[in-house]
This record gives C-alpha cells, structure tokens and sequence, in this order.
C-alpha cells in the first residue's frame, strides 16, 4: 500500500480553448481528508470532474495506488475505487432510497450488497425508515445522506465530496459535519471541495488553495491552529 | 425494494389471477371475440416490449414494427421454407427480434437520442418493410408469406381456442420474465440509465450494456409477438408492419401508461377491444380510435395504469414513468 494514495501531476485541462487546470499538482494520502479550496472558477470542481473520467485531461497524471486513471472513462474509474459525490448529488429521482443506494453496489455480489446496505442504514437510521420513499420527496439534507451511502456502498479507496453542504440548511450542515467525523475516525480517505470553511477546516487534516488552475498555497490545518484569515485572504484578495 | 413482502406477495397472487380467469374466456367467446382476444395477447407483448424501450429505458426508438417483423417473418419463413411446425418457431422468433433489437440499439450507443433516435429506427422500420416486399423468394414479397397451422406437437392450432391457450401460456411467461427483469440488479440499472445517464456510468455501471440488454429483450418479446401474430393471420404481409401499426402500437403505451407492466396490458387490451365497436361503420374505426386515446390521454395523462394505482397502492410501480 502506498503512502500517497491518490497522486496528481502536472494535470491540464480546457473547456475548448479556455484553460481551467494549468498544471495542478497535489496528492491525498491513505486515511486523510485534504480540501481543494479557491474561488469560483479557480478549478476546484473540475479537478473532482478530471479525476472521475467525467472531463478528460489535456495532459498530466492521475494515479491511483500506482495505476494511471487519466483518459479512462468514468465507469472503470468508479471500478478502480474512486467514489464522487458531485455537487448535483446526481441522484436518481423516482426511484427510491433503497434503489438508489443498491445502485451503488452494482460491482458487488448479491450477499456481499446486504451487507453494507445493512452497514448504510446503521450509519444512517433516517434513511432506513425512509427506504421505500421516493428519493425525489426527501429534504435537501436527507438526499445528501442518500448520496454519501450511494458512494460508501462501492467501499471506495478514495471518496470525493464535492460541496457537501452546498444549499442545506445549518443543521443539515452540522449533521454532514459529523458524518464526516464518523469517516474520518473510521479511516476513509477524503478529497473535498468546500467553500464553508467552517466544515472545511473542522473535517479536513490538510488543505491546498487553488488559483487560476494551479496550487499556489497548502498545509497541515492542524499548525493553523484555527487563525484562517491568512487562507481566506489568499483565497479571495 | 419499493415494496414490502406483504405487498409484493398480493401483487404476485393477482398477477396469477388475472391468467387464470382468462382460461375460463373461451367459453365465453365466439370465433369472432375469440379471435379479437388473442389478437389481444399479442398486442400486449408489443405493447410490453415498445414500453420497455421507451419508457423504462427512456429511449425515444420507433423500432418495434421493424421487431415485429422481423419476429413474424422469421416464424413464417421458418415455418414454410425449412417447413419447421410453428412451435419451433418461436424461440427463433424471439432471437431473430433480439438480433433487430442489437441493431437498433447500434444508433442509441452513437450517442443519436431523442427525436433523431426517433427518425433512425423509425427509418430501420421502413427499411424492414421494403426488405419483405423485395426479396420475394424468401419474404414471398407483396403476396406475403403464408404460416403453416399443421398439428404442431400434438396442438391443433388451426383452433382459435387452443391458440389462445399457447398464447395465454407464451404471454404470461414473457410477461413474468419481464417484471422480473424490471425488479432485478439490470432493471434498476435501466431505469437509472433513463433518469440519468451520466450518473449511471460514474457508478461503475456499463449503460453501453445495459442500453443493448433492454433493447433485446424488447425484441425478443416483440419478435415472439410476431410469430404469434404470423400464426394469428396465417399469413404474413409487409404492410402490416408499417407506420400505421407502429402509430397504434405506440397509442397503447401511451393510453396503458409510459413504463408500466399493468398499463400495457391495459392499454393493448383497451385498443384492441373498444375499435371493434365501430367496425360496422367503415371509417369511423380510426376516428373511434383516434378520439379514445385523445381522452383517455386528457383524462388520465398517466394513462390507464394510474387507475390501478389510485385503485390500490398494490399497483404502484416503481419503474413507472411519471
């Protein structure tokens, strides 16, 4: 097992002939949590996009655990272990919590997708009681629940949250909040994008800041030691 | 699962109902209703298979006259040029609708969608149909090709009745097949690719697949209708698989609702039945048609299968499109 999980270099990528990534380089370790922050347009959620196969590279690496993910398509990147929970939540409307959340387990054995379903509904109970609804008829919040489980039903070696509290209400935040808590005592490697810097630097063990397409700061939260000034004003100034 | 055991096992206990009332039927038809009632069987297999498509996998493709066709054509030549009994026919039917259902489904993974998938496999219908009527030594060309109705494994099919009872048989089992189909690990994965493709393939699942499974098994079910359809008339012809048909056909998945089991047997049943009505008014048979599908479609948007569900929550449908 590699150290660095997920490795990314010198990755390129345009929509047409507008640059978005110009050169970003960065990588997430085995167990931690590292957060893309930047302002809009700065390439948070193309980088997401890039490592997912859901844009295609113009040049560079994406390596997961030693093996080259950059071209290839998402369904084989979703294979290899990379789980997204895109800021759309992308979820499947009219069928229900259940379907959707089985969905997410297609790669596994009949027995073997029990189980973690069985795991989900532990993790979150508010789901189960809502397993024959409707996805489309659940509360912002719960529709994030459904799309985390979604993501955690492949076990991926890497998932990627992508605004978790993007238009949920502040105690839905704080509920994603411990979530995330509760994967990241339990070891799941994390990549997100966040502009709460609240639930950002309270889930996450390092940061980078992208701008214009490339990393231009980064560090351990832990030795911020909660003065985020520094960051917000490397963000946005 | 969208439902609870109690519920599912009900709606596995009427599914089996609804069959065996209709063994009783035939005694009481006569030859003409007899043979309105299996033409009623078959329209519901087309009507199943063209639902499968376009409502279920949300695939705006018009291909199911040229998978009817196909179906009947092969059950036909099969039956007089290799002089095969029609029983046997059918699972070469079945594959042969599968095969047209592989080709179609050639346009759909190009990426062609919506009214240009539309145009390509309505196209491919046409196509078919120009094929029967100019390839005269094997199609039989505008004189059609005739079926035989010889006793077929002990089956004297030259009956309407006993042909009801090898139609019942054949429908319910492809009927069933379907449903679980649609309840199963691809099922889901058909509707999800309706809902959101690109979603679907960032969860590992191959839509590619899943696009050419749903598209078979249309064809197949619709080329094994064909086969039935070629026995029914005893003969086949290539105007019967035109636009005419494909216009009726596609009315009653409308009319029995878009992605519902229930609603196309439903809408084939209502379609076939309430016409016969004004069959002794020449003429008036489309306007009869044209104005039932118009309220039923004003009335009940979701089409008939929405009755059902108003009528019990046994018969809401989780692949049902809204």
């Amino acid at each position: 097992m590699h150290d660095v999980l997920l490795k990314i270099t010198d990755l390129h990528v345009s929509y047409g002939k507008k640059a978005i990534l110009r050169g970003a380089s960065f990588d997430v370790r085995n167990g931690e949590c590292l957060t893309l922050l930047g302002a809009n347009g700065s390439g948070k959620s193309t980088s997401m996009n890039a490592i997912c196969g859901f844009v295609k590279p113009v040049s560079g690496s994406i390596s997961l655990n030693g093996t080259e993910l950059a071209g290839k398509g998402p369904h084989t990147i979703f294979k290899q272990g990379v789980a997204q929970v895109s800021q759309a939540r992308d979820l499947f409307p009219d069928l229900s919590v259940e379907d959707n959340l089985r969905l997410g387990a297609m790669q596994r054995g009949k027995g073997k997708a029990a189980q973690v379903l069985a795991d989900i509904y532990d993790r979150f109970p508010r789901l189960a009681e809502r397993r024959r609804q409707a996805t489309r008829t659940l509360s912002g919040g719960e529709q994030q629940m459904v799309a985390i489980g979604r993501a955690l039903m492949s076990s991926p070696l890497i998932l990627l949250l992508d605004e978790p509290s993007g238009g949920l209400s502040p105690q839905f935040c704080e509920e994603i909040a411990t979530i995330m808590d509760q994967l990241k005592s339990e070891g799941v490697t994390m990549l997100m994008v966040e502009q709460n810097l609240n639930l950002a630097f309270r889930a996450a063990d390092r940061f980078i800041v992208l701008r214009d397409g490339q990393v231009v700061d980064g560090g351990d939260v832990a030795a911020m030691a909660g003065d985020h000034d520094a960051i917000v004003r490397n963000i946005y100034l | 699962m969208q439902t609870s055991t109690g519920t599912l096992s009900k709606r596995r206990r009427i599914f089996w109902l609804v069959p065996l009332i209709a063994l009783a039927l035939p005694l009481l038809t006569n030859p003409y209703t007899q043979f309105i009632a299996n033409a009623m069987l078959i329209y519901t297999l087309v009507t199943l298979g063209f639902s499968v498509v376009i409502g279920n996998l949300g695939q705006l493709a018009f291909a199911n006259t040229a998978f009817f066709g196909i179906g009947a054509y092969a059950s036909a030549i099969a039956s007089t040029n290799l002089g095969l009994p029609w029983l046997a026919t059918v699972p070469l039917a079945g594959l042969a609708g599968a095969f047209g259902g592989f080709l179609a489904s050639a346009a759909a993974l190009r990426g062609i969608r919506l009214y240009y998938l539309a145009i390509v496999t309505m196209a491919f219908g046409e196509l078919m149909r120009w094929f029967y009527t100019h390839t005269g030594v094997l199609t039989g060309g505008t004189d059609g090709l005739p079926v035989s109705r010889e006793r077929d494994f002990g089956l004297a099919l030259t009956s309407d009745t006993v042909q009801f009872y090898v139609f019942l048989i054949i429908t319910c089992l492809l009927v069933a097949g379907t449903v679980n189909l649609l309840r199963s690990r691809i099922g889901r994965a058909i509707i999800a690719v309706r809902e959101n493709e690109i979603a679907t393939a960032s969860l590992g699942i191959p839509t590619s697949q899943i696009i050419v499974t749903a598209f078979m098994w249309s064809g197949f079910i619709v080329g094994i209708a064909g086969a039935m359809f070629a026995l029914h008339t005893g003969r086949v012809f290539p105007e019967s698989f035109g636009l005419t048909q494909l216009i009726v056909n596609f009315a009653m998945v409308l009319v029995g609702g878009l992605g519902s089991v229930a609603g196309a047997v439903l809408g084939a049943v209502a379609l076939t039945a309430l016409p016969e009505y004004v069959r002794a008014f020449p003429g008036m048979e489309e306007i009869f048609f044209g104005v039932i599908v118009m309220v039923v479609l004003l009335v009940m948007p979701k089409g008939l299968a929405s009755l059902l569900a108003r009528v019990s929550p046994i018969f809401q449908q989780r692949y049902h499109r809204d």
